[in-house]
């Protein structure tokens, strides 16, 4: 990568026109969006506006119709989901996805196998190997630290409640180092005070860390505080973007979200 | 893994909560140790077998046999206990190793000890080539891809002239390191083997590789997230599991130093390594232990009922699969597992469900 590609304010991760059906339901309709390097980038629209589904294209969990997918510039539309952290992007999901029935520390653990190198040292216990296994568990046990995950690191995962096992899902994000980093609805089911906390914790990660956030969330509040930057999509297609005031003041978003909450009532 | 029930109180962040809670990671921790453990107490009974004075001959090859399932059960763990997928057709693998190793001694002479490295490598080629066929079809249609294979092997067995179908190829006395070995000596060579796979599926299992396979296993998105290359370890995880096998069968030729079609094409090997591995414990180091020697020592059990060997392990693998799924393995040390947890807990001040 060129020093240009890696300054702040660059471009990070972008898409372009990204159209997504299912049948003739047209969940993604030629949307766009950029994330800059070291910004939080919010994605907001009602439920059902295609945010989950632009994400999985963005992550290259789901195929697309047509448009185009840059990372750091380069274009990734044929990447596979198991490339993008070895790039630097890492995800979280929004209907939880973990290892079930192991601990949160392997759970932790393994979000740094694109640190692990080749898995023949690996599995022979190559001295090699074995440093970067130590590594890993220093940083499982610091990333554990941060989300406050320590007294359950010998926790069956599935046995935890939901905000918990939210958190382990981060800090296994976490683990693999990413430059960037995608959360589908982060502090969904979390109560205020484990809201408040992850909401400190993105924050802390994006400004003392660096990584770039493209955060997809229904808390208003959240979004409105950390976002340095928010698009707003309704029905697949781009509806608004900008600052968060700039959303907050626009009549189409404020239409959009009176409208999904009459549908609601 | 034991199922600890925990009260909501616990999740509070006070210090008794987090004492209770370390109480019981304590516990959990102890598991694992309790799997090593009662792994290391089998196979110091298994190497002292010899030394036992009312042991005879048939005793002892009887004995051979058990650690020639042990290993073949390890071998299919790694597929079926930690990477969640199901062969029906490893006898398929015993078969090479065993023939791998039979030509190899019969007509260039080489050492027991390169036969059976070269029976563990060339099953594990075969078993990565397999991998790319396998894996491209899934659940049930897997599993009868894998007993094609079985059937396959068994053909190509029964009718390639090198292979001398029933007549079978009869191998000269063991040698290892320029040495004949008898019987005893060859108990020993399978002991070591036994040692050297039990140890390397150890390091497998606690390593990011095993890791690895474990989040295929529990969650693919979770994993391919996590940046596991799915086709690479799964195709891994089959090379590794049919070599490891491979080496059980490359034991198994030189046992009676006979290979024969009767024997290796005998579709009911595959299901014996599979079932032994379900019954003592997929995910458990002791698991293909207690299931391998379970497998072989039924029949004596059963003395003249010996005949209804296969319609005991059907009723036992019944029994296995809808009351224990985690293996017996997993049910033996539920009680020690309870008396710690209790014990563990009371000490926190939890209460106990
Ligand atoms: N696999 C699928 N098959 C068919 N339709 C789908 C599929 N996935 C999503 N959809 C549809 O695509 C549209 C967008 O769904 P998506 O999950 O992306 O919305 P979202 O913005 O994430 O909503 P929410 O806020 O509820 O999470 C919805 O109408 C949904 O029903
Ligand atoms: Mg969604």
């Amino acid at each position: 990568m060129t020093d240009a590609a890696q300054s702040p304010g660059s471009e990070h991760l972008r898409c372009e026109n990204i159209r997504v059906s299912f049948g003739g339901v047209v969940a993604c309709d030629n949307l766009s969006l950029t994330v800059p390097r070291g910004k939080i980038i919010g994605l907001i629209g009602p439920n059902g506006a295609g945010k989950t589904t632009l994400f999985n294209v963005l992550t290259r969990f789901q195929e697309f119709d047509s448009g185009h997918i840059y990372y750091e510039g380069r274009q990734i539309d044929n990447s596979r989901p198991h490339h993008m952290v070895h790039m630097g992007l890492s995800r979280t999901f929004q209907n939880i996805n973990l290892f079930g029935n192991q601990t949160t520390m392997k759970n932790i653990m393994t979000g740094a196998h694109n640190l692990m190198g080749d898995p023949f040292s690996a599995m022979f216990w190559l001295p090699g190997a074995r440093k970067r296994e130590k590594e890993a568990e220093d940083r499982a046990l610091e990333i554990a630290d941060m989300l406050h995950l320590v007294p359950e690191l010998e926790s069956i995962v599935g046995t935890l409640p939901y905000g918990y096992q939210k958190r382990v899902e981060l800090a296994r994000a976490l683990a693999s180092k990413p430059s960037i980093l995608l959360l589908d609805e982060p502090v969904a089911g979390c109560n205020d005070e484990e809201t408040a906390e992850l909401k400190d914790l993105v924050f802390k990660v994006n400004r003392q860390m660096g990584v770039s956030v493209l955060l997809v969330e229904h808390d208003m509040s959240m979004v409105m505080q950390v976002c340095d930057y928010i698009y707003v999509i309704n029905f697949g297609a781009n509806l608004a973007e900008g600052t968060p005031e700039e959303v907050r003041k626009n009549p189409d978003v404020i239409a959009a979200y009176l409208g999904d909450e009459e549908d609601q009532a | 893994m034991a199922q600890i029930t925990q009260t909501n109180g616990l999740f509070q962040q006070d210090d008794s909560a987090r004492d209770r809670l370390n109480a019981v990671n304590a516990c959990k921790r102890r598991f694992l140790r309790q799997d090593v453990t009662a792994t290391l107490i089998v196979f110091a009974a298994l190497v002292l077998v010899p030394q036992l004075p009312f042991v005879k001959g048939w005793m002892l090859s009887q004995a051979s046999l058990a650690i020639i399932f042990i290993i073949a059960a390890l071998g299919i763990s790694i597929l079926v206990g930690y990477t969640g997928l199901v062969s029906v057709g490893h006898g398929g693998f015993l078969a090479i190793g065993a023939y791998t190793s039979a030509l190899l001694t019969k007509y260039y002479a080489v050492d027991l000890v390169v036969g059976i490295i070269a029976a563990t490598l060339v099953s594990a080629f075969f078993g990565a080539l397999l991998a790319l066929v396998f894996l491209r079809l899934s659940g049930a249609f897997m599993a009868i891809g894998t007993l094609g294979f079985a059937f396959f092997v068994g053909t190509v067995v029964n009718n390639v002239p090198i292979f001398e179908g029933r007549d079978g190829i009869l191998l000269d006395d063991n040698v290892v390191l320029g040495m004949e070995i008898g019987d005893f000596g060859f108990y020993y060579v399978s002991i070591v083997t036994l040692a050297v796979m039990t140890l390397f599926v150890y390091c497998i299992v606690n390593s990011g590789t095993g890791r690895a396979f474990m989040a295929l296993r529990d969650s693919e998105n979770a994993a391919m997230s996590s940046g596991v290359n799915r086709l690479l370890y799964r195709t891994l995880a089959f090379s590794i599991s049919a070599g490891i096998t491979g080496s059980a069968g490359a034991l198994n030729a030189h046992i009676v130093n006979y290979v024969s079609a009767e024997v290796f094409a005998d579709i009911w090997f595959s299901v014996d390594i599979l079932m032994a591995v379900v019954v003592g414990g997929p995910a458990l180091l002791f698991g293909p232990y207690l299931g391998g020697i379970f497998v072989v020592m039924l029949p004596f059990f059963l003395e003249e009922l010996a005949d209804f060997a296969f319609i005991m392990k059907g009723v036992v693998l019944i029994l296995v699969l809808r009351f224990a799924q985690q293996g017996v393995g997993e049910v033996m040390f539920r009680p020690i597992q309870n008396y710690r947890r209790r014990k563990l807990m009371e000490a926190g001040g939890a209460k106990v469900d």
